[in-house]
């Protein structure tokens, strides 16, 4: 069909003349991916946390865990008196405070412990997660060293993954599911808005047959997709330092498209409901938000409730976004790869059915 | 005449309640330019789209270059052309990338710098659609329903946001496609525009088609007499302006009169005896033939555009 390339041509002369579109779907997307790779990325992987050490007890115990505690390359001690270093950590200066209390010594001798006090911010992530942990480490190597015991039980704890993923892993391809959510969905606008024009209803009185219409619309939706998956890529590995393996980019490539496809068809589907470009918008808003926070993107799926999972499952962002983590930087899967292949084309094949039911001129 | 191009026999469509066509027939020749005048919600555009394979009609026979618009799909689209009231182009593309957008969509095609130069686009050539003023944009929608070099073409009020040099260059391509032996479905409230350029017309009113000829004939058919018009602001009545010698109907509107009349001269002398009787002015007085407007006031006891 000769109307095809014309009809491409068409699509995109009317995206990269479309300031809005082109905001959206390139613009907003690296901005996002720029901000998270800023605040998340590898750059303070050395990173040392404020700790401060308040000792209140001169026994010669004592100083050998404060030896113990600055010889972690994770914390960064601060030595000083109790009011002062509370103080601190309410300020946000410290991510906890150790308070070796007076007697400490005396009790580790005659072999009764006495409890070291340790002051943090349960609300603070990193401190639960990373600093509290160093510290118990600490604790244990200060324990053995105290009383000459040597560790018998020990661990060689081994990673499914080659690498450890951290959170700028995890969001990256999370992101880039969103991005060819939003591709997808919100692409379906250029046809709501050729029927509000009534341009639909013109073009058929001609003799141009409705499928190269719409392949030239989903052709010209994919290889946006595709242009913005490969700069959200590049630019996590710019930017975030993220890892990625480049032996799976053919593969989360056509991943991308797949995904996209199965949201342009969702698009499609509920583009028969708008009767406006402006009455898109909330329609499309309605789906796609939901899906930022609950499909596992940017919060783990295991941290949710259980009660919410069949919402989750519902989702074909979960799959997406699950098949292209598992791609991008080998993340735990979620779901077999098959299982989210195969979700995301039944997605396209019940939506594109229903989208082309629906469809009307006008 | 040929055959004809088109044959409607008892055409009807409803939308709901609303009967839009309620039992339409005509034939269109070859190579004629067919008007179709009537106000808005006549049915003029519900017809003109069923006749372009737009819309299904609920009952009756229609035949276009020989087919059925309804049934025969891409084969007939190729063949008609046609332009659509309020389309609103691509906004962000261009004059020319447009015309040949819609060439591409058919196997014949006509050159897309002859079509702008026909439809004097050549300094908005790459305007975006967006910049056109309504006039442009209405010459675009002409240019692209000739795009495929039709035999048949229809336009459904094509002159509509056009000034009036805009509307005569119009008229100037519309008798062009007449010359080439195109034939043309025009519908247009103008009827100015369908006095010049139809060779017949058809007046709609509530779905029906209530009177069918050539301009000419629908006027002498309607009218044997010619009408005065002048303006005065008070004191004469339509009831009065009635009983004058020789006034076979009259019609005011506010302070604006139309008095039609067998015998001009006696008409004449008994208004100006009455006026001065009254002490009433007479202003703007002047006698013309009676026009398509004056027939559809007639016929339907409406102006064209109410």
């Amino acid at each position: 069909m000769n109307a095809f390339l014309p009809l491409f041509r068409t699509n995109y002369r009317d995206f990269v003349r479309d300031r809005t579109a082109l905001f959206w779907t390139i613009a907003f997307p690296v901005l996002f991916i720029g901000i998270f790779g800023i605040v998340l990325g590898r750059g303070d992987d050395g990173a040392s946390y404020e700790v401060g050490l308040v000792i209140e007890d001169q026994s010669p115990q004592a100083a050998t865990l404060g030896e113990v505690l600055a010889g972690f390359e994770a914390l960064a001690l601060t030595q000083g008196q109790r009011d002062a270093e509370i103080a601190s950590l309410a300020d946000g200066e410290r991510r906890a405070v150790v308070v070796v209390p007076q007697g400490f010594g005396a009790a580790v001798a005659a072999g009764t412990p006495q409890p070291l006090q340790v002051h943090f911010d349960p609300s603070q992530q990193t401190t639960q997660q990373v600093v509290i942990p160093v510290l118990l480490r600490a604790f244990e190597v200060a324990d053995r060293a105290l009383t000459q015991t040597r560790p018998v039980v020990t661990a060689d704890f081994r990673t499914l993954q080659s690498e450890r993923l951290q959170v700028i892993d995890f969001i990256m391809p999370g992101l880039i599911a969103m991005s060819v959510m939003n591709g997808g969905v919100f692409g379906a606008i250029a046809m709501v808005s050729l029927r509000e024009r009534r341009v639909l209803r013109r073009l058929s009185a001609t003799p141009l047959p409705a499928w190269a219409l719409v392949g030239a619309d989903v052709t010209f939706r994919m290889v946006v997709v595709l242009v913005q998956t490969v700069l959200l890529v590049i630019l996590a590995v710019l930017i975030g330092g993220v890892s990625v393996k480049v032996e799976n980019l053919p593969a989360l490539a056509g991943v991308a498209v797949l995904g996209g496809l199965a949201f342009v068809a969702i698009g499609f589907f509920l583009g028969a409901f708008a009767k406006t470009e402006q009455g898109f918008f909330p329609i499309a808003q309605v789906v796609t938000f939901p899906m930022l926070f609950l499909s596992g993107i940017f919060f783990p799926l295991d941290s949710m409730p259980d009660w919410i999972r069949p919402l989750v499952s519902a989702m074909p962002l979960t799959y997406l976004g699950d098949a292209m983590r598992q791609l991008m930087v080998g993340g735990a899967p979620v779901h077999s790869m098959a299982l989210n292949l195969g979700v995301l084309t039944a997605f396209l094949v019940v939506f594109f059915g229903l989208a082309v039911r629906l469809f009307k001129y006008e | 005449m040929s055959t004809p191009v088109i044959e409607i026999r008892n055409l009807r469509k409803a939308y709901g309640d609303l009967q839009a066509v309620a039992g339409v027939s005509f034939d269109v020749a070859e190579g004629e330019v067919f008007g179709m005048l009537g106000p808005n919600g006549a049915g003029k555009t519900t017809t003109v789209e069923i006749l372009e394979g737009l819309r299904i009609r609920d009952s009756g026979e229609v035949s276009v270059l020989g087919m059925d618009p309804a049934t025969s799909g891409r084969d007939f689209k190729r063949l008609v052309g046609v332009q659509l009231q309020q389309v609103a182009l691509y906004p962000r593309l261009r004059v020319h990338e447009v015309i040949s957008l819609f060439g591409s969509f058919y196997e014949q095609q006509a050159e897309t710098e002859d079509l702008i130069a026909l439809m004097g686009l050549e300094d908005r050539r790459n305007a975006r659609i967006a910049e056109l003023s309504g006039g442009q944009a209405q010459r675009l929608s002409v240019a692209l329903a000739v795009v495929n070099m039709p035999r048949l073409v229809f336009l459904d009020e094509p002159s509509t946001g056009m000034d009036p040099q805009a509307r005569r260059n119009l008229w100037e391509i519309i008798e062009g496609f007449k010359a080439k032996g195109m034939t043309v479905v025009l519908t247009t409230h103008y009827m100015e525009e369908a006095e010049r350029l139809c060779d017949r017309v058809a007046v709609m009113d509530h779905g029906r088609i209530i009177a069918l000829d050539s301009p000419g004939a629908l006027v002498r058919e309607n009218f044997a007499e010619d009408a005065i018009e002048f303006v005065s602001n008070d004191g004469l009545s339509e009831n009065d302006l009635g009983e004058l010698a020789a006034v076979t109907s009259a019609a005011s509107q506010g302070s604006a009169h139309s008095i039609f009349s067998s015998d001009i001269p006696r008409t004449m002398g008994s208004l100006i005896d009455l006026a001065q009787e009254r002490g009433a002015p007479l202003e703007g007085m002047r006698v013309r033939h009676a026009t398509l407007e004056d027939v559809f006031l007639k016929l339907t006891g409406r102006t064209l555009r109410d």
